[in-house]
């Protein structure tokens, strides 16, 4: 029998790779949705058509299949791509597609006064975008964010189906020499609930860093 | 400065300014008012190429603006916009609303457009506010803020579209006299409103807008009792009350 500290301990082992998996996919959604919302505002009406259909097919085939695609199909056509990068093309990819949208909401909750009065000041359609829209749609969009990052970290575990040793495939190889699944499975969600706690708190500060002083949430 | 001449936009067939006519000197400063719809907006947009124009002519300093190689955005830096709805950017301070465009247009250092920018907020006594955020100053403080900001580019002149609507009595009249101060330090100035009460404290003299057509441009005490069209008088006669 295994004490639970040494499970845990185990354990932990992954963690540092469900963290990296979780930052790294959680990044590249953000730059992904970013660069679709950017795109869309140049209004070209064969773009946007293709960006809803990205939008909705990254919404709608499930992580697995998406992830399998990438890993084990790429290489029948010559790309083979390490765990990590095909992470980042299958849930990073897909938490951007979905932050596209929560970022798309929030636009749309900038003034269109104030853009209309940057207008006038001279300023060209990209600095209002970076200087007027974004900062304030990243503000109203945090609620949003927070909710696709968690999402990202509890979809993080399929990284084990491509072999990547984190805290679901630790506690699977430790549970095949055991036979203690009960704690070892509880130690692993202990794990993943401490990563939410402090992603959370990080989130929190960062959040309250960037609130506009005055203004209520929206 | 500003030479209008029959002055067409018609959005998709719906003919909005019908015609205008509409001259503003250096240093002048013009009060064009009318009922909510008849253009007034549209004619301010019209100016700094916001809209294009469907025919006619608008001379801006000498040239025609209404000309396709017309450099925009350079017009635009030349005149300063204040709205009803204040639209100051609510991510940022009160001193940053003043010096984004110095930095980001004029390439003013931080420190040089923090100086401009105090400078034209101690000139509007929103100096000890330049912390605060928008969400965080009243109505007419916001309003000051803006002018600040729109007289920060040193433009060649100023428009405001409505510029006390969204304000009470009291935070009306400070602005008003504020817009009238500014005339008198040789701005030159175009306020368009449906306030007859700004109105009469901005001239004597103001430009009658009715359906996309300038319909009279005489002194208040002509349009209020004497003009011939009982509409029009009954326009103006709403200031009397007051
Ligand atoms: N982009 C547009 N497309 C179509 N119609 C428009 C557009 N902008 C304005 N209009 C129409 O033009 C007319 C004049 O609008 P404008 O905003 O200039 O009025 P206004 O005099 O400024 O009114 P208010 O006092 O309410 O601000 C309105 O009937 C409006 O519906
Ligand atoms: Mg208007």
């Amino acid at each position: 029998m295994l004490p639970f500290i040494e499970i845990l301990a185990t354990l932990a082992e992954g963690v540092a790779y469900t963290v990296w998996v979780t930052v790294v996919c959680s990044v590249t959604g953000v730059g992904v949705g970013l660069t679709v919302v950017a795109l869309r505002k140049l209004e070209i009406s064969s773009l946007t058509i293709f960006l809803d259909v990205f939008t909705y097919v990254f919404r709608a085939v499930p992580l697995l299949v998406m992830l399998f695609i990438v890993y084990f199909g790429f290489p029948s056509l010559g790309v083979k791509l390490s765990p990590l990068l095909a992470m980042v093309l299958s849930l990073g990819v897909i938490a951007g597609a979905y932050l596209g949208e929560v970022y798309r909401g929030a636009l749309q909750a900038v003034d269109d006064h104030e853009i209309l009065a940057a207008q006038s000041m001279g300023f060209n359609r990209w600095q209002i975008l970076l200087l007027i829209e974004f900062p304030q749609m990243l503000r109203f969009s945090f609620p949003g964010m927070v909710n696709e990052f968690t999402t990202v970290l509890k979809y993080s575990p399929f990284a084990y189906t491509v072999g990547m040793p984190e805290i679901t495939k630790q506690a699977m190889a430790l549970t095949g020499v055991t036979n203690q699944g009960i704690e070892i499975y509880l130690a692993a969600g202990l794990l993943y609930f401490a990563i939410y706690r402090i992603l959370l708190l990080a989130l929190q500060a960062v959040e309250n860093y960037w609130r506009i002083p005055g203004m209520k949430p929206l | 400065m500003i030479k209008i001449r029959s002055l067409v936009k018609d959005f998709d067939g719906h003919c909005v300014l019908n015609g205008v006519n509409l001259d503003v000197a250096a240093g002048d400063i013009k009060v064009v008012m009318g009922a909510s719809g008849c253009g007034k907006s549209t004619l301010l947009r019209c100016l700094n190429r916001l809209l294009d124009v469907t025919s006619g002519s608008i001379h801006f300093m000498g040239n025609d603006i209404t000309h396709k190689d017309t450099d925009v955005r350079q017009l635009r830096q030349q005149i300063g916009f204040v709205f009803q709805q204040f639209a100051l950017y609510r991510h940022l301070s009160v001193l940053d609303n003043v010096t984004l465009a110095l930095r980001k247009l004029r390439g003013l250092s931080r420190a040089d457009a923090n100086e401009k920018a105090s400078f034209e907020l101690e000139k509007l006594a929103m100096i000890d506010h330049r912390h605060k955020y928008p969400a965080q100053i009243s109505g007419g403080q916001k309003q000051r803020v803006a002018i600040a900001r729109a007289l920060a580019m040193d433009p060649s002149m100023i428009v405001f579209d409505e510029p006390t609507s969204a304000l009470d009595p009291i935070m009306s009249r400070e602005v008003a006299a504020l817009i009238r101060t500014l005339n008198e330090e040789r701005v030159t100035i175009l306020c368009v409103t449906h306030d007859v009460a700004l109105g009469k404290v901005l001239s004597d003299n103001v430009v009658f807008l009715d359906r996309g057509e300038v319909k009279a441009e005489a002194s208040f005490d002509y349009l209020c009792h004497d003009h011939p069209d009982a509409e029009v008088r009954a326009f103006f006669g709403r200031g009397e009350s007051r």
